[in-house]
């Protein structure tokens, strides 16, 4: 398999993330003195300080806050999906993930759509989180 | 003691390279046909340059010990930052402070760049900003697809028009408006009015943001001498004094290319609180009125910019910018003209130091067809928070 788009760069603080995507399984750094999860992840909790973090498995549910539509060929590996679209998503727990919409036309793009996460193997190693319309999926069940 | 930095430095020689796509020329001739302008209007010589400030140094420009190699300079003091346009004010303010606290007496700030042949690294598999391990600052997400400083304008603009309803043919009154300025120039690189329909019948780049939403990509130089106002009297050109400034805003509440409060990166959402009393602070410092600010300049690489820098320094409400600039107020002989010479959008992309050089111009009461009346006060502001006040001398 041969995978030409830009890959994620791990790196020590945010490892744990991909691993969990690894596994389909959203995870994010929770801090163990304010409670609070944090994006993207940091060697400390941006709100209090505190060193210690706990990886825990998120809703993996959320709503779009921002999107675009690229229609500029930039990336050569890209240039046959143009027009692509890129989402943020404010995650249920607070943070916020950049990502892909997917399962669903550019054209229901809109700020506030209720998203949440599909896992995508794009190459042996790696991973990539994505989203989907929350309507699109049976009611009560989510997926990852 | 503190130093109290209001009037202690001032602009007192510019001079530009020509501007234009693909130029012939290398980064330091360019570079060198700028310095040379600037000596002459500032009646300096080589010798005379202590310090240098180099805005967009490597992947895009030249490094200062290049600079000061090619151009035979004894140089004792340095400021360089690389190819971002967020660092034209600090650029500027280590200039002034350098000349204010005595450790240099006139700093050349030296902006060369060719982003034409540079291009690759603009956006794309060539933009090393996302790949780095903390990421870009612009939003960038390469594995998305998702590149290029255009994609964080875009992510906020489209956000911002959800909340405020603002709309594409709104946004299109800033490079209208600036196309009209850079008609009066000479200079400008873009020589043909900007419609309404051109704007709208333009390609999408990346939603919302149209062609004519997004800046040149030129080649050109820049050079800005910086003195003491002091010694600046006795110099040739009637000083352009450095008022009062403050500096870049960073933290939680920032994301470079959006308002306070906006809700892109992580920011945190909130009803919109600009202008807010630290974005504020250089007029308070200046003990200038910001309606006697008679042009407003600011860092135009993508039209919401403008919008939002307008909001961030109380020019109108938040929110209300895009219907603010309607009608005229932002083009010549409006209420408030921004970015005079054409800005990014329309001049050329030397980093924002073309509309630096025509703050001088105008206040020196030498920028021709273009002249603003009574200019006293001049704004240089960017939608990050930092700002630099001019007043004539």
């Amino acid at each position: 398999m041969n995978y030409a788009k830009p890959l994620p760069r791990i790196s020590p603080d945010n490892q744990e993330f991909w691993a969990g995507c690894r596994r389909h399984e959203l995870l994010l750094p929770f801090c163990d003195a304010c409670g609070k999860p944090h994006l993207p992840p940091g060697p400390v909790c941006p709100f209090c300080f505190a060193d210690r973090l706990d990886w825990r498995r998120a809703s993996g549910r959320g709503v779009v806050t921002s999107w675009t539509v690229v229609h500029k060929p930039w990336f050569p590996a890209f240039k046959a999906e143009l027009p692509y679209n890129v989402i943020q998503v404010e995650l249920a727990e607070g943070p916020r993930l950049t990502a892909n919409l997917v399962g669903a036309a550019n054209e229901v793009l809109r700020v506030g759509l209720p998203v949440e996460i599909v896992f995508d193997d794009v190459a042996p190693e790696v991973t990539l989180p994505r989203f989907r319309p929350t309507s699109l999926s049976p009611p009560g069940r989510g997926s990852g | 003691m503190v130093l109290d930095i209001r009037n202690q430095a001032a602009i007192v020689g510019i001079g530009v390279s020509p501007f234009g796509r693909f130029l012939p020329a290398s980064q330091l001739a360019l570079g060198a046909t700028a310095f040379k302008a600037a000596l002459e209007d500032a009646g300096l010589e080589r010798r005379d340059v202590d310090g240098l400030s180099i805005h967009l140094g490597w992947p895009v420009g030249i490094d200062y010990d290049r600079v000061a190699e090619a151009f035979e300079l004894e140089i004792g003091y340095v400021n360089q930052t690389w190819l971002h346009g967020r660092f034209v004010t600090q650029s500027l303010q280590h200039a002034a402070l350098a000349v204010a606290t005595g450790l240099a007496s006139v700093v050349a700030c030296v902006t060369a760049v060719s982003f034409t042949r540079e291009r690759e690294i603009l956006g794309g598999p060539g933009d090393h900003e996302g790949a780095r391990e903390e990421g870009g600052t612009h939003g960038e997400a390469p594995v998305y697809g998702l590149t290029a400083p255009a994609g964080g304008a875009a992510l906020a603009m489209q956000r911002y028009m959800a909340r405020y309803g603002a709309t594409s043919a709104e946004l299109a009154a800033v490079p209208i408006a600036l196309r009209k300025h850079a008609l009066q120039n000479p200079l400008a690189m873009m020589k043909k009015p900007l419609t309404l329909d051109d704007h709208q019948g333009a390609r999408m780049v990346v939603d919302p943001l149209r062609l004519f939403d997004c800046c040149l990509v030129s080649d050109g130089a820049a050079v800005v001498l910086v003195t003491t106002l002091e010694r600046a009297r006795d110099l040739k050109q009637h000083p352009v004094a450095i008022t009062s400034m403050q500096g870049i805003r960073a933290g939680r509440d920032e994301f470079i290319f959006a308002p306070p409060g906006l809700g892109i990166n992580q920011q945190p959402s909130r009803p919109a609180a600009t202008p807010r009393a630290a974005d504020l602070e250089v007029f308070r410092r200046a003990e200038v009125d910001p309606k006697d600010i008679a042009g407003f300049y600011t860092y135009d690489a993508f039209s919401p910019l403008v919008l939002f820098a307008l909001e961030r320094f109380g020019f109108c409400a938040a929110g209300e910018a895009a219907q603010w600039v309607q009608g005229g107020r932002i083009e010549p002989g409006g209420e408030l003209p921004v970015n005079t010479s054409g800005g990014l959008l329309s001049e050329a992309h030397v980093g924002g130091w073309n509309s630096i050089c025509e703050i001088a111009r105008q206040l020196r009461g030498g920028a021709g067809p273009r002249q603003l009346t009574d200019a006293q006060h001049l704004l240089w502001g960017t939608a990050w928070g930092d700002a630099v006040l001019f007043s004539r001398g």
